[in-house]
């Protein structure tokens, strides 16, 4: 039976912005209002849409509408129900030009209209026929109350939110702590801990040093941490390492309108002249698999049968020899119509496991007569970079853990820059045509099917070079229990942290909690 | 000394409209933008072009440069900083609750750093190559040798992981208490970051005061003080510190804006809610309004500052009242 009470101590990265949920964009802002925001539909923990807000939802029969039926007993913290008017506002906020919502905005691109059927029920209707509209229903709600009149962007509700979901705000220190207390007219079960506790400590070695101190109960770590714990028997004694899988990948963008690129013999070979089984191994430590396709292994879209190219510089040369690219002028490097095969690799200046992937891959390209500059760049100017299309190849990593698989946006030959994200400009007429039918597809079994006949195609006409999923890591004081990893993390689901309870400290350690 | 006072100040205005103008210039010209800050790198990349152009526009990124800094500087003019991009919430109001925090600390470790520096470096400039010389020299080239991130990580290792003497990071506890116990718990929060940021400076501070102290011993007036029977200590304090304050004063007028700006390293690893990580991840989501209003209050201060030193080093120095 799980302990009730006491306090949990989590860590955020960074200060949330805001904790209007749908001006939210980070991490750390997530991770609070899921205790406070409560949305419309959840994703389980097996990536299953599940009731939250709404108790049931209809689909019409051509997929374009959809009617939401929102709980009777939905209140907000001062005790006023939850109405589809709220839901309707929302909608409308998501989709006004003069509102960011980059984590939302995209989700509604295509809808037509929105609107009140009863005080409890609305319907939504969306041009384009997608099976997996309903995904944009993972969905918080704002009380719309509290905005009328006001400034959306500038409300003290977006540092104040109104809470419809288990805990609520108690105080806010900025850059320091969030506290949150359980909210006494939440409708459901009620969390475990008395207190939330989230402390802002920005340095990942820091917030590992005071997991093994006692004052926080979790941190994510990385590789040299999840090492360092290993060999600390303080660390032992108190804490302990959860290492499970999620639906993050990193991959190279390979830029596909340029001439170096756009063959898809010379994609192939760069995928092959990646030495992907070493950088598993001396990179990741083994903490790492690599994947043949734009999923990572647990989504349900991946293909395991689909088995990645493998490190064959042999066949690489080979292919490239028949691409045209041989070393004509004998400068060791290979050229083609007097152009000679070199271009800057960008990566994220943050990413120290980027950083080395794009080392080891421009010594392996070297062998091959392939010159790779590696250029880190700030995270901003890096972005700026590869949105526009001003790259010719740069190192990425997919952290969004998004549970829709859908790749369409990503690669499909109509969703160029700057109307879409395929900033790769990855173009393939028989790709375009399956992602296409999957999104019509609304059998879950045969839009399966069609994903992974997809992903072959990824893999033989790689847009990209896709790498390798790694392990997430994270320290937890053995105290806290009740634990659910998911291919959606610890938290990108519904309860995630909800089910968590924690035993007092010493009754674990023998020794003094702090 | 009117006359000196108002040149200095007329002087300082075009200088604060070129460090301003700088500013505002490096930063737009800088790759990125607001919108390309926008999805962290944990948080992932969803976000169109198109939808980043309607973020820019909201900005009023689209507008000209020119229109933008005039539109700014007339702002500034009426003491109105703007809003944060990032939160929507009024700049000055965002500095103001950082400032303490920065304050507490720098002062502090200012307040440490001379009260360590100036007798050692007197003590030392007394006998130069002395013993104490030597040693005060190992000691504080070792200190300045050290990096400060490391520095920080050992000492939070040592003395709040494993002896639990002191707090980890953060101003207070979760559940600080009031009164005197409350102002306990703040101190102890401060022993750990003052000390790393006053280690840091000490060997800079003791050497120069110790190099002013040299200097002087040798001149004559120390020579005849020590003629005139006063004994060693009081030659050096008295006379030879004196003259090597002057050097210090006018530095200081350098440092006082330093109070302000805060170190990155030193908040971030101890979770410090100051200026320098306000600034730090200012700029890294370009956030424009804050980062000018930063800047402006660094270039007033530091004006401020060398304008005070100006007067307190024609104080201390008569040669200097009256210009030639």
């Amino acid at each position: 039976m799980p302990v009730e009470g006491g306090i949990l101590r989590r860590r955020l990265v960074g200060e949330p912005a805001t904790l209007n949920a749908v001006l939210q964009s980070s991490l750390p802002e997530q991770q609070v209002l899921q205790y406070v925001s409560r949305q419309l539909l959840d994703f389980d923990a097996r990536l299953d849409l599940v009731p939250g807000l709404a108790e049931r939802w209809e689909v019409s029969e051509d997929g374009l509408e959809y009617r939401f039926f929102i709980r009777p007993q939905a209140v907000w913290e001062d005790g006023s129900a939850v109405t589809s008017a709220d839901a309707v506002f929302t909608i409308h906020q998501i989709t006004d030009p003069k509102v960011p919502s980059p984590v939302f905005k995209p989700l509604f691109e295509d809808l037509e209209l929105v609107e009140p059927l009863s005080a409890s029920s609305f319907r939504a209707r969306f041009r384009d026929r997608d099976a997996l509209h309903a995904y944009a229903f993972a969905l918080p709600l704002l009380p719309e109350r509290r905005f009328s009149g006001r400034s959306f962007l500038k409300a003290r509700e977006n540092r104040a939110p109104l809470s419809n979901g288990p805990y609520r705000l108690a105080s806010w220190k900025t850059q320091e702590s969030i506290e949150l207390e359980r909210n006494p007219r939440w409708f459901g079960a009620p969390g475990h801990f008395e207190r939330i506790v989230f402390r802002i400590v920005p340095e990942n070695a820091v917030a590992y040093r005071a997991v093994v101190g006692g004052s926080l109960d979790e941190a994510w770590i990385d590789q040299p941490l999840k090492e360092r714990s290993a060999k600390d028997p303080r660390f032992g004694a108190c804490c302990r390492v959860v290492e499970f899988y999620n639906l993050d990948y990193n991959y190279i963008a390979l830029n596909n309108r340029s001439p170096l690129f756009s063959d898809s013999r010379v994609r192939r070979a760069m995928t092959m002249l990646l030495d992907r089984p070493a950088i598993v191994s001396s990179l990741y430590h083994g903490s790492a698999r690599i994947i043949s396709g734009p999923w990572a292994p647990d989504s349900p879209a991946y293909d395991a049968a689909v088995t990645p190219l493998p490190f064959d510089p042999a066949a690489a040369a080979e292919l490239l020899d028949r691409a045209g690219w041989r070393d004509t002028n004998g400068n060791g490097t290979r050229d083609r119509d007097g152009r000679e095969f070199e271009f800057d690799l960008l990566s994220s200046a943050g990413s120290t496991i980027g950083g080395q992937i794009d080392e080891v891959f421009a010594g392996d390209l070297a062998r091959a007569g392939i010159r790779a500059r590696v250029r880190p760049l700030e995270w901003s100017a890096f972005v700026a970079r590869v949105d526009s299309g001003d790259y010719q190849a740069a190192s990425l990593a997919w952290a969004a853990s998004d549970p829709n698989p859908d790749p369409f946006p990503y690669w499909h030959s109509s969703q160029f820059p700057p109307r879409g994200v395929n900033n790769v400009f990855y173009s393939n007429a028989v790709a375009d045509r399956l992602m296409e039918e999957a999104r019509r597809e609304l059998d879950p079994a045969k839009r399966r099917e069609i994903y992974h006949r997809l992903h072959r195609i990824f893999r033989d006409d790689p847009p990209v070079i896709f790498v390798a999923n790694a392990s997430q890591k994270y320290a937890f004081r053995r105290r806290v229990r009740g634990l659910v990893t998911s291919p959606l993390g610890l938290y990108g689901f519904w309860p995630g942290p909800l089910s968590w309870w924690g035993v007092p400290d010493d009754s674990v350690t023998g020794g003094r909690a702090q | 000394m009117t006359r000196y006072l108002v040149r200095r100040l007329l002087l300082a205005i075009p200088t604060l409209f070129g460090i301003v103008v700088l500013v505002f210039l490096l930063l737009h010209l800088a790759p990125g933008s607001p919108a390309s800050a926008a999805g962290s790198p944990e948080a992932g990349r969803r976000v169109s072009a198109a939808a980043r152009e309607e973020m820019r526009k909201l900005y009023g990124l689209d507008r000209p440069l020119p229109e933008r800094f005039v539109k700014w500087i007339g702002r500034v003019a009426r003491f109105d900083l703007g809003e944060s991009f990032v939160d929507r919430r009024p700049v000055s109001e965002r500095i103001r609750e950082a400032l303490p925090a920065t304050l507490a600390l720098n002062g502090l470790a200012l307040f440490f750093t001379l009260a360590i520096a100036v007798p050692v470096g007197v003590a030392a400039g007394g006998r130069p190559e002395g013993p104490f010389d030597r040693a005060s020299a190992v000691v504080l080239f070792a200190l300045y040798s050290m990096p400060i991130f490391w520095a920080a990580l050992l000492l939070q290792t040592l003395l709040s992981v494993k002896l639990g003497w002191l707090p980890l990071y953060g101003v207070s506890s979760d559940t600080a208490p009031a009164g005197l116990a409350g102002l306990a718990d703040r101190l102890a929060h401060l022993a750990l970051p003052v000390t790393c940021l006053t280690y840091a400076s000490l060997a800079f501070f003791a050497r120069l005061v110790r190099a002013g102290v040299v200097e002087a011993r040798s001149q004559d007036f120390v020579t005849a003080a020590l003629a005139r029977g006063l004994s060693r200590r009081q030659a050096l304090w008295r006379h030879a510190f004196r003259n090597a304050l002057l050097p210090l004063v006018t530095l200081l007028g350098l440092l006082l804006p330093g109070l302000l700006s805060g170190s990155v390293i030193v908040e971030r690893i101890f979770a410090w809610p100051g200026l320098g990580r306000l600034y730090f991840d200012s700029i890294l989501s370009r956030d424009y309004p804050v980062v000018l209003g930063l800047s402006l209050l660094g270039g007033v201060t530091t004006l401020a500052a060398t304008l005070a030193a100006d007067i307190a080093a024609a104080i201390v120095d008569p040669r200097l009242r009256e210009p030639a």
